[in-house]
């Protein structure tokens, strides 16, 4: 414990300032906060360390040592893995800390893909990288439980992703969807659910949040197959949930940077209206889409709103002072839009902007009520983006341009300089 | 749930980790040792895939047949029956949708287009991979070119393929009779 804390509790206590039951509460707590510490710490650099030690095995593997004799090279497809499963094992029977589970379960993980890729490679079995990901994904998805761990849960969500992308992402002809892409993160959603209700606030909870947002946000693409224009419809309803989400009383109370679902479901809305406000983009959607319920984007995007709107309800209902965020509705704005963009692109951009502007001025109005100059910002930056992307597609004189730049670049200055005076006058 | 609990679950867990790569090994080891060997006509290209190294393409000469029925799907399974011509090299016999009662030897492939009223169907072979040591690769590829530009016809390059009940491992590539690492070798010396 640090000596000058000690010395203060013992001043502290020599004046009478604080009784002796006080310092000896205040000495357990930094004793018991002090002995998680370096616990923690050893957990990240022992998943660390699995991790680069199983990778690496991955890359001498990868090498292909062709003068050794098929029976060797067998033998070594399991030496690995055996070590693994015996390490995973006798940290479960020998009930040992979380750093031991944590790190044999990473090193097991990558020690399985390590005998599958050698045993693929001495007979040359056949199949693509997306069929080698799913044995390898299929054969880990127990530890998560068994060793309740962490780390691999994580390993299975970014490998899980890895595989859609190689499945979905293929443009030749066998572009499949990646269904079982579902079946996986569902697969880990208990352990997540589990780690939300336990602690909700700790910085690996946070890691999992970002981790579903981004995963979600990558994979999604890897559903559209034909009727791509519908992929606007359901980016936008992905949006709208994850927004919604963390508008949820586990989310919303947090800090911004662990409360990912409220980050990417606003910053996607924007930007995925931002491409949405050129008239080209809805000219095609006019063109190509088509809205016939039986497409899996249509169906896809179908299942979005009812999820969105489903949460959206449900937070109306818990929240006690009504408050009006147009943020939350945006999904509901943009489905409408998208249907009237079906039969007219032109008003469907006119409404894509107005909404877009409306949206900026109330992210400023949020930020001027709350005093957040982050928000407040933000908002400035989605009405700046709006009309600087109008450049593109209205035909005005350069002279009217550069007036308009130097009346925003002073709009950025006279809000924030306003907003910085009423703070001071407030806190006076 | 009791530690003893999960630990029975662990147990049962790395015996499936266990057996999915043995029986890989196998099925694999049953096929070579006692499958029937053809020589699969081919090109080889060199690609690289993140976990299990460099290996080259091979694409085959043998990629089509001749049929009555145009209801073929793209993407699905048929099963190709084999036979061997005058120079020992594997060739379709016929194409089929599902088993038929011979005792011929078959592989599996994937159709890949069908011209519907051509009369032809194209598929592609599932043992198009071969895993080499991440310095042959190139080479193999660049060898296959330069036994094939020299305009000599006696050139062939075809893949060994032990094949039994629909199984097919690919056993070695060769150029005239030679395994290709027999070149690779014989020009780093």
């Amino acid at each position: 414990m640090k000596s000058k804390l000690l010395n203060d509790i013992s001043e502290l206590l020599e004046n009478n300032i604080i009784s002796q039951e006080v310092a000896t509460n205040i000495t357990a707590y930094y004793k018991s906060k002090e002995d998680s510490q370096p616990n923690r710490l050893f957990t990240v650099f022992g998943v660390l360390g699995a991790t680069l030690v199983g990778l690496g095995i991955i890359l001498i593997i990868a090498h292909n040592w062709d003068n050794l004799s098929r029976s060797i090279k067998t033998v070594f497809a399991f030496i690995p893995l055996v070590i693994a499963q015996l390490v995973s094992g006798y940290s479960i029977y020998k009930e040992k800390s979380q750093v031991w589970k944590e790190s044999s379960g990473t090193f097991l993980f990558f020690a399985i893909g390590a005998s599958i890729a050698l045993v693929s490679q001495i007979y040359n079995i056949p199949g693509d990288l997306g069929s080698f990901l799913f044995t390898w994904i299929v054969l880990t998805l127990p530890l998560i439980y068994l060793l309740n761990s962490k780390a691999v849960s994580i390993l299975i969500g970014v490998f899980a992703s890895y595989y859609a992308c190689e499945l979905g992402y293929d443009f030749g002809y066998m572009n499949k969807t990646p269904w079982l892409y579902l079946v996986f993160v569902l697969a880990t959603l208990p352990f997540y659910l589990k780690l939300l209700k336990t602690s909700p606030i700790a910085n690996s909870t946070s890691v999992f949040n970002w981790l579903y947002t981004l995963s979600f946000t990558v994979v999604l693409g890897a559903f559209i197959s034909s009727n791509w224009p519908v992929g606007f419809l359901m980016y936008a309803m992905l949006f709208g949930v994850f927004y919604n989400l963390g508008k949820l009383p586990v989310y919303e109370n947090q800090q911004l940077r662990r409360n990912s679902f409220t980050v990417i479901g606003s910053l996607g809305a924007v930007v995925l209206l931002i491409i949405l406000s050129f008239n080209i983009v809805w000219d095609e959607i006019l063109v190509l889409a088509s809205l016939a319920m039986n497409t899996q984007e249509m169906i896809i995007a179908t299942v979005l709103f009812v999820l969105a709107f489903m949460i959206l309800l449900y937070t109306k209902k818990k929240e006690k002072a009504e408050s009006f965020n147009l943020f939350q509705y945006v999904f509901l704005i943009v489905a409408i839009i998208f249907f009237i963009g079906i039969a007219n692109a032109i008003v469907a951009t006119v409404l894509t902007n107005i909404i877009l502007l409306v949206l900026g001025l109330s992210a400023i109005k949020i930020g001027a009520d709350t005093f957040r100059f982050s928000v407040l910002n933000y908002g400035l930056l989605i009405v700046t983006s709006v009309i600087v992307c109008r450049f593109f597609d209205i035909d005005i004189g350069f002279e009217v341009k550069g007036l308009l730049f130097v009346a925003v670049g002073f709009g950025f200055f006279l809000t924030n300089y306003i907003m910085l005076k009423k703070k001071k006058e407030l806190n006076r | 749930m009791k530690t003893i609990h999960i630990f029975i679950l662990f147990l049962v867990m790395i015996l499936v980790q266990l057996f999915v790569p043995a029986k890989m090994i196998f099925d694999r080891e049953n096929v070579l040792k006692t499958g029937v060997t053809y020589k699969f006509k081919t090109q080889p290209v060199d690609p690289n895939d993140p976990f299990r190294g460099k290996y080259i393409t091979l694409n085959y000469e043998m990629d089509s047949a001749k049929t009555n029925d145009a209801t073929w799907e793209q993407g699905k399974t048929i099963l190709v029956y084999l036979e061997k011509d005058s120079l020992g090299y594997a060739k379709v016999h016929s194409v089929s949708k599902g088993q038929k009662s011979t005792d011929r030897d078959y592989v599996e492939a994937t159709v890949s287009w069908n011209y519907g009223n051509s009369n032809t169907i194209n598929f592609e072979l599932p043992f198009n991979r071969f895993y080499m040591e991440e310095s042959k690769a190139k080479p193999a590829e660049d060898i296959y070119r330069k036994y094939n530009r020299q305009g000599n016809n006696k050139s062939e390059t075809y893949a060994l393929v032990a094949v039994k009940n629909g199984n097919a491992v690919l056993k070695d590539v060769y150029i005239n009779d030679k395994p290709i690492t027999y070149y690779i070798e014989r020009d780093n010396e």
